[in-house]
C-alpha cells in the first residue's frame, strides 16, 4: 500500500445529549470527528431529524403536507401522525401563533396543546416559540413545568432572556435548553458560558447557532458551523462542545423558491418539488457542516434526509 | 508551501551585486520568501535553482482549465473561513450509450432550460458527461458525443476503451473536454491518447491506494494535467475519498493528490433524484470540483446553485447585487421608489420586507461597493453624487414616472443634498430599520412627506440661479466664519517631525458622532474645541478631522475646521479626513506646518489611489490603505498594494517617509484568525523601512467597554514590537496611551525617567 490515509480523530468531543425518555429517547452529539467523517473514527450517534408541527399548520397549503395530515385538527392529531412519518426521530412543536403581533394565542391554550401532545406521543419533544421575547419567556416556563419528567428541549434561550429561560427550563424543571445566537461564534461561546454561569449543566445545553436557507446568506451559517466545530474538536473548547440543532423548515418554506406559484414562475416547474429540494439541500448542507439534528417539515424531505444519514453513517 | 528565506539563500549566487535593488543576496532572498520580490529580479539565479524553487513554491493543488476557460481546483484551504475558496464547483449532467436518441435529445434540451442569473452569476450546467458502456460501438459513442457537443457545453468523456475514446476525441478535442478514462490497467494507453489530443485526463481506481499509484505513474510519465474521479460504490466511501484526497493535498502537502475531483452523484443516488440533491449539496461543501447529476431541473438547480454561490463567496469581500431598478410586487413606472445600497444582505433584507408589504414599489439599488448604508455613507460611497450618477446611468428619470423617492432613515442627513441633485424628485426620509417597512408602505406614510417635499420644491424653483464656483481664496473670504480664539486651558506642546516616537492620531473629531456632525453643520466651535482639548491634554500628537462626505460645502467646512483647531491650539498638526478631495486641498491651503505636515486620510490601492497624487501635489503625508476592493486576502496582496502605492508616490516626488501604510486592523470578533497576519504585515513594512499606521481600535469593536482598552493596549504593544510607527486612536484611553509611552521607552525612543508617564 503506497498511500496510507492519515486519520484525524480529535481529543475534543461533542457532548452527548439525551432528549426524551424511554424507548424513543434519542442521543445527539458524542462524536470526536467532523460530520460523517467515519473514516477518521466511528460515529456512535447518527444525526437526528425532528418533524415540525405548527399551531398554524392548518395554513400549510402544500399538497403533500395536506394529504399527509389529512383529517388532523388538533396539535395532538398532527403530532400522532408526524410520529408515523418515515425518518422522524423527534417532534418539534412550533407555537408561532402565540406571537402578540399575530394571532396572540394564550399561553394556557399553548400549554394545553403541549400537554395533549405529550400524552399522545412517545417521541421526544422540542418546543419552538414565537420569537417574541416576553411571550416566549412565559410560554417556555409554563410548558417546561407542565411537561416535567419528559426531558424536552426548549428553543431557545437568547442573550436577551437566557437568565429567565435558563433558570426556569433547565434549573427549575430539569429540561434541556437551546442556546440561540445568530451566525456569531463569539456570541455562541459567550451564551454558553453565561448559561453555565447560571449552573446549567453543559449536558443540558444544545446550540442553535443561526439558520438560513441555502442561497440566502448560508455562507455565514456554513462558516460558523465550521468554526464552532474546529474550536470544539481541535481546540477542545468545552464552551463550544454542545451539540447543534438547526431548524431548517421555517426558513426554507418561506423563501421565494418555495413560495412562488407556478403562474408567477412558469419555468421553475412544480412548486412543491422546489420546496422539497430546498428543504433537502438546506438540511444536507447543515448536517455536513456540523448540525447534530435538523428540524424539517415535508415527509418526502424527511425520508430523503433519513436515507442520506443512514447511507453515510 | 512557505519557503524560508534561508532555504532560498542556499540556492542563491551569493554575489551581493545589488543589481536586484537589495543590498545583499540575503536581503533579497528574505524578500522573495515574503513574496515581496520576484526571483526573476536576480539575473544570476541558475535555471536549476529556479526550477527547484518553483517546484517547492508551487501551489498545493493544481488549477486545471478545461472547456471554454472553466477553471477547476487551485484551492489552498479546506474551509472557506481560513482564507477563501477559489474555484466554485461545476455541475454536469450525464448521458450514456444505453439511451436512445430521443431520450438523449430530451435530456439535453431539458438541461439547457436551466440557464438564469443570480446576483450577477450565470447559473447553468457547465458540462455534459458522455458515458460509454463497454462493448458499445465507437459510432454510437461518437454520435452521442456530437449531440452533447452541439449544446456548446464542455464535455467529459467517460470512456475506458482507448480506441473508442480516440474516435470521440477526434470530433471534440477542440472543445477541451476531459477524457475521464484512465484506470490502473489502461493508464499508459489512455495517457497517450490524452496527450495526443492535448486534453485533461481523468483518473479512477477502485481504492485510494491504487488511485495514488496511478497518479504517480502518470506524473512520472510527464502528465500533470489530471482530474481525479473519486466516485466509489457508496456515498460513504465517496465522501471519504473526496475528503482524504483534498486533505492529503492541502494539509499534508502531498501534491500527487493535488488535483480537482469528479464526484458522480447520479451513480450514488441510483435513480432517487431527491437523494441526489442531498448528495450534491454535500459535495458542493465537501470537495467535489465537478458534480455529475442525472438531470438538472429548476427544483434541483435553485437550491444547489444558491448554496454554491454562498459557499464560494469570498469571506473577505462583500457580496454585492447589481445596481439597477428592482420592481417589486408588480410595480410599474407609477410606483414609488425606495433607495438603498448594493450590499447583498441589505438587499435581501429590504427587498424581503418590501415584498411582505404587498405594495408595488420600485427598489433602486445603487452602487456602494457592497457596503452597508452607514458605512457606505461614511466612506463617501453612498452620496448624493453617487445617487445622481446612478439615476443618470440608468435613465431613471425616463424609466419611472413616480417622483417619490424614499431614502433610508439612517442617512436622513443626505435628504437636502439629494433633493438638490435631483430637483424633480420628492425626497422622503424612510424608516430607520427594514422591519418597519411593511407598515410604512402599507400605511403609505410616505405620501404626506412626498407632498410636503413637492411643495417645498415648488417654492424653491425660482431660486435656482446658476452658481459660480468660487476659488479657495474667495470661499475663505466669504464663507468661512472668523475664528475666535478661546482659552480651553490646554496648550499643544509641539511636535518634532523628526522624532522617532510613536505618533498618535486622535480620532474623536469624527462626523459619525452626532454632536460633531451637528457642530460641523452649524459651524459651532464649542463641541469641536472641547473634544480637541481633551485629546490634546491626553497627549495626542495629531488630531484627525473628519468632516463627513461633505459633498456640498466641503472646502469651506474643512478650511473652517483647520483654522479653528490650529489657531486655538498652537498649530496642532492635523489629519484631514473626508471623501471630498477639494475639501482636503482647501484645508491644506490654510494649514500651518510648524508642527508637521498635514496628513491626507486616506488613499487606497483602488478607487482612492488619486489621494496619493493629492498628497504629492500638496507636500502632505498620506495614509495608504493596503487594500483595493475590500480587505486584502493575504499579505502577498497587502504588499502588492503597498508597493503599488509606494511606486506611485515616489514617482510623483514623495519620499517614502511621507507614505504611512495602513495594514487595515481587523475586528477580533469575526476575524480572530487574521490578527497575526496583520501584525506580520506591519513587520514587512518595517523591514523595508516604511512607516505604518491604522485604526487600531477596530480590533475591539463590539467587545464590552471594560475589555476594549485592554485589547487595544495589548495590540498596540504587539504592533509596536513589529515596528508600527503610528496609530489612529482614542487618546483619552489612558491605558492605551500609557502602554504606548512605555513601549517608546523600551524601544529606546525616549530616555527613561521615573516620571515618564507624566511627560
Amino acid at each position: 500500500m503506497s498511500f496510507v490515509p492519515k486519520t484525524q480523530p480529535f481529543s475534543g468531543k461533542i457532548n452527548a445529549v439525551t432528549l426524551g425518555t424511554g424507548d424513543k429517547a434519542v442521543v445527539i452529539g458524542g462524536q470526536n470527528v467532523l460530520p460523517f467523517y467515519t473514516f477518521d473514527a466511528p460515529i456512535e450517534h447518527a444525526p437526528k431529524i425532528g418533524v415540525e408541527i405548527s399551531d398554524a399548520a392548518n395554513e400549510w397549503d402544500v399538497a403533500g403536507l395536506r394529504t399527509f395530515y389529512e383529517g388532523c385538527t388538533t396539535m395532538a392529531d398532527y403530532a400522532k401522525r408526524a410520529e408515523s412519518m418515515e425518518g422522524a426521530d423527534f417532534l418539534c412543536l412550533h407555537f408561532e401563533s402565540a406571537d402578540p403581533n399575530g394571532a396572540n394565542r394564550s399561553v394556557e391554550d399553548c400549554v394545553a396543546d403541549a400537554k395533549a401532545v405529550a400524552e399522545a406521543v412517545a417521541m421526544p419533544i422540542v418546543i419552538m416559540g414565537c420569537k417574541n421575547i416576553e411571550k416566549d419567556g412565559e410560554l417556555f416556563s409554563k410548558i417546561a413545568e407542565a411537561l416535567q419528567g419528559k426531558n424536552i428541549l426548549v428553543l431557545s434561550a437568547r442573550a436577551e432572556d437566557y437568565k429567565t429561560v435558563g433558570a426556569s427550563v433547565a434549573l427549575a424543571y430539569g429540561q434541556k435548553v437551546g442556546a440561540e445566537t445568530a451566525d456569531d461564534i463569539n456570541l455562541a461561546k459567550q451564551l454558553n458560558i453565561m448559561l453555565k454561569g447560571l449552573t446549567v449543566a453543559p449536558e443540558s445545553i444544545v446550540m442553535n447557532i443561526g439558520t438560513a436557507a441555502v442561497g440566502y446568506g448560508f455562507e455565514y451559517v456554513a462558516s460558523t458551523l465550521d468554526r464552532v466545530r474546529a474550536a470544539a474538536l481541535a481546540q477542545s473548547d468545552a464552551d463550544l462542545q454542545m451539540p447543534i440543532i438547526s431548524p431548517v423548515s421555517s426558513d426554507t418554506w418561506g423563501v421565494k423558491e418555495s413560495t412562488a406559484s407556478e403562474e408567477d414562475e412558469p419555468t421553475w416547474g412544480c412548486r412543491e418539488e422546489r420546496g422539497i429540494d430546498m428543504e433537502i439541500a438546506t438540511a444536507a448542507a447543515n448536517l455536513v457542516g456540523g448540525a447534530d439534528a435538523v428540524i424539517m417539515r415535508h415527509p418526502a424531505a424527511v425520508s430523503t434526509i433519513k436515507k442520506f444519514i443512514t447511507e453515510l453513517i | 508551501m512557505a519557503l524560508k528565506g534561508l532555504d532560498i539563500f542556499k540556492l542563491s549566487p551569493k554575489k551581493n551585486c545589488k543589481e536586484c535593488g537589495s543590498p545583499t543576496c540575503m536581503a533579497f532572498c528574505m524578500k522573495v520568501a515574503q513574496g515581496a520580490a520576484s526571483i526573476d529580479k536576480c539575473p544570476y539565479f541558475s535555471d536549476e535553482a529556479k526550477a527547484v524553487l518553483n517546484e517547492q513554491t508551487a501551489p498545493p493543488m493544481k488549477t486545471i482549465t478545461v472547456g471554454n476557460d472553466l477553471k477547476l481546483g487551485g484551492e489552498t484551504v479546506l474551509f472557506r473561513h481560513e482564507k477563501t475558496l477559489v474555484n466554485k464547483n461545476l455541475y454536469a449532467v450525464c448521458a450514456c450509450t444505453h439511451m436512445d436518441d430521443a431520450a438523449v435529445d430530451t435530456k439535453l434540451a431539458d438541461m439547457q432550460k436551466v440557464d438564469y442569473e443570480r446576483i450577477g452569476e450565470r447559473m447553468y450546467v457547465e458540462f455534459v458527461l458522455c458515458k460509454h458502456h463497454d462493448g458499445d460501438s465507437a459510432e454510437k459513442y461518437v454520435a452521442l458525443v456530437n449531440k452533447a457537443a452541439a449544446t456548446g457545453r464542455a464535455l467529459i468523456l467517460e470512456c475506458r476503451d482507448v480506441e473508442v475514446a480516440k474516435a470521440a476525441l477526434a470530433v471534440c478535442k477542440e472543445g477541451k473536454p476531459i477524457l475521464n478514462g484512465a484506470t490502473p490497467d489502461n493508464w499508459e494507453a489512455m495517457n497517450a491518447a490524452a496527450a495526443e489530443a492535448g486534453v485533461t485526463l481523468g483518473v479512477w481506481a477502485s481504492n485510494l491506494s491504487d488511485l495514488y499509484d496511478t497518479v504517480k505513474n502518470l506524473e512520472a510519465a510527464g502528465n500533470k494535467n489530471l482530474v481525479l474521479d473519486v466516485t466509489a460504490a457508496t456515498a460513504k466511501e465517496t465522501l471519504a475519498n473526496a475528503v482524504l484526497v483534498r486533505r492529503t493535498a492541502l494539509k499534508d502537502g502531498d501534491r500527487s493528490f493535488g488535483y480537482p475531483s469528479i464526484v458522480n452523484v447520479a451513480k450514488l443516488a441510483k435513480g432517487d433524484p431527491r437523494l441526489q440533491t442531498a448528495y450534491a449539496a454535500m459535495f458542493t461543501e465537501k470537495y467535489g470540483s465537478i458534480i455529475v447529476m442525472e438531470n438538472m431541473t429548476y427544483a434541483e438547480a435553485l437550491p444547489l446553485y444558491g448554496l454554491r454561490q454562498n459557499i464560494f463567496t469570498d469571506p473577505q469581500k462583500p457580496m454585492k447585487v447589481e445596481a439597477k431598478i428592482y420592481p417589486l410586487n408588480g410595480a410599474d413606472e407609477n410606483s414609488p421608489c425606495c433607495l438603498t445600497v448594493d450590499f447583498a444582505l441589505t438587499y435581501f433584507l429590504v427587498s424581503g420586507e418590501l415584498e411582505r408589504s404587498n405594495q408595488p414599489v420600485n427598489l433602486l439599488i445603487t452602487d456602494a461597493s457592497g457596503m452597508s448604508v452607514l458605512t457606505a455613507w461614511a466612506a463617501g460611497k453612498f452620496s448624493s453624487s453617487s445617487i445622481k450618477k446612478f439615476f443618470d446611468e440608468n435613465d431613471i428619470e425616463n424609466k419611472i414616472k413616480s417622483r417619490t423617492l424614499i431614502i433610508p432613515g439612517k442617512v436622513a442627513v443626505m435628504k437636502g443634498e439629494i433633493q438638490e441633485k435631483l430637483p424633480g424628485w420628492n425626497v422622503v426620509v424612510g424608516p430607520m430599520e427594514a422591519v418597519q417597512l411593511p407598515k410604512y408602505m402599507k400605511d403609505k406614510e410616505y405620501e404626506a412627506a412626498a407632498k410636503a417635499a413637492a411643495a417645498e420644491n415648488a417654492a424653491k424653483v425660482t431660486t435656482t440661479a446658476e452658481v459660480k464656483e468660487l476659488s479657495f481664496e474667495e470661499l475663505l473670504e466669504t464663507r468661512v466664519p472668523k475664528i475666535e480664539v478661546v482659552d480651553m486651558g490646554v496648550q499643544y506642546k509641539g511636535h518634532n517631525p523628526e522624532a522617532k516616537t510613536f505618533v498618535t492620531i486622535g480620532e474623536r473629531i469624527h462626523c459619525i458622532a452626532p454632536t460633531i456632525r451637528k457642530a460641523m453643520d452649524e459651524r459651532d466651535p464649542e463641541p469641536i474645541l472641547k473634544r480637541a482639548a481633551e485629546q490634546i491634554a491626553a497627549g495626542a500628537t495629531y488630531l484627525d478631522v473628519n468632516i463627513g462626505p461633505a459633498e456640498k460645502d466641503g472646502p469651506e467646512r474643512m478650511m473652517w475646521a483647520v483654522k479653528l483647531l490650529q489657531e486655538n491650539f498652537n498649530n496642532v498638526p492635523l489629519a484631514l479626513d473626508t471623501a471630498n478631495k477639494k475639501a482636503i486641498e482647501a484645508g491644506i491651503k490654510v494649514y500651518n506646518r510648524t508642527n508637521g505636515k498635514p496628513i491626507v486620510n486616506s488613499a487606497d490601492a483602488g478607487s482612492r489611489i488619486s489621494y496619493i497624487d493629492l498628497a504629492a501635489a500638496n507636500d502632505a503625508i498620506c495614509i495608504a490603505l493596503c487594500s483595493a476592493d475590500g480587505i486584502a486576502k493575504d499579505n502577498e496582496e497587502r504588499m502588492k498594494h503597498c508597493h503599488n502605492m509606494l511606486e506611485r508616490g515616489m514617482s510623483l516626488g514623495m519620499t517614502s517617509d511621507d507614505l504611512w501604510f495602513d495594514p487595515l486592523f481587523l475586528v477580533v470578533k469575526g476575524m480572530q484568525d487574521k490578527q497575526m497576519e496583520v501584525l506580520e504585515a506591519i513587520k514587512l513594512f518595517a523591514d523595508e523601512g516604511l512607516k505604518s499606521t491604522g485604526g487600531l481600535s477596530n480590533n475591539s469593536n463590539g467587545a464590552p467597554k471594560h475589555v476594549r482598552p485592554i485589547m487595544d493596549a495589548t495590540l498596540v504593544a504587539m504592533a509596536m514590537m513589529q515596528g508600527l510607527t503610528s496609530a489612529i486612536v482614542n487618546p483619552n484611553d489612558l491605558r492605551l496611551m500609557e502602554t504606548i509611552k512605555s513601549c517608546d521607552i523600551f524601544k529606546n525612543h525616549v530616555l527613561y525617567s521615573d516620571s515618564y508617564l507624566e511627560l
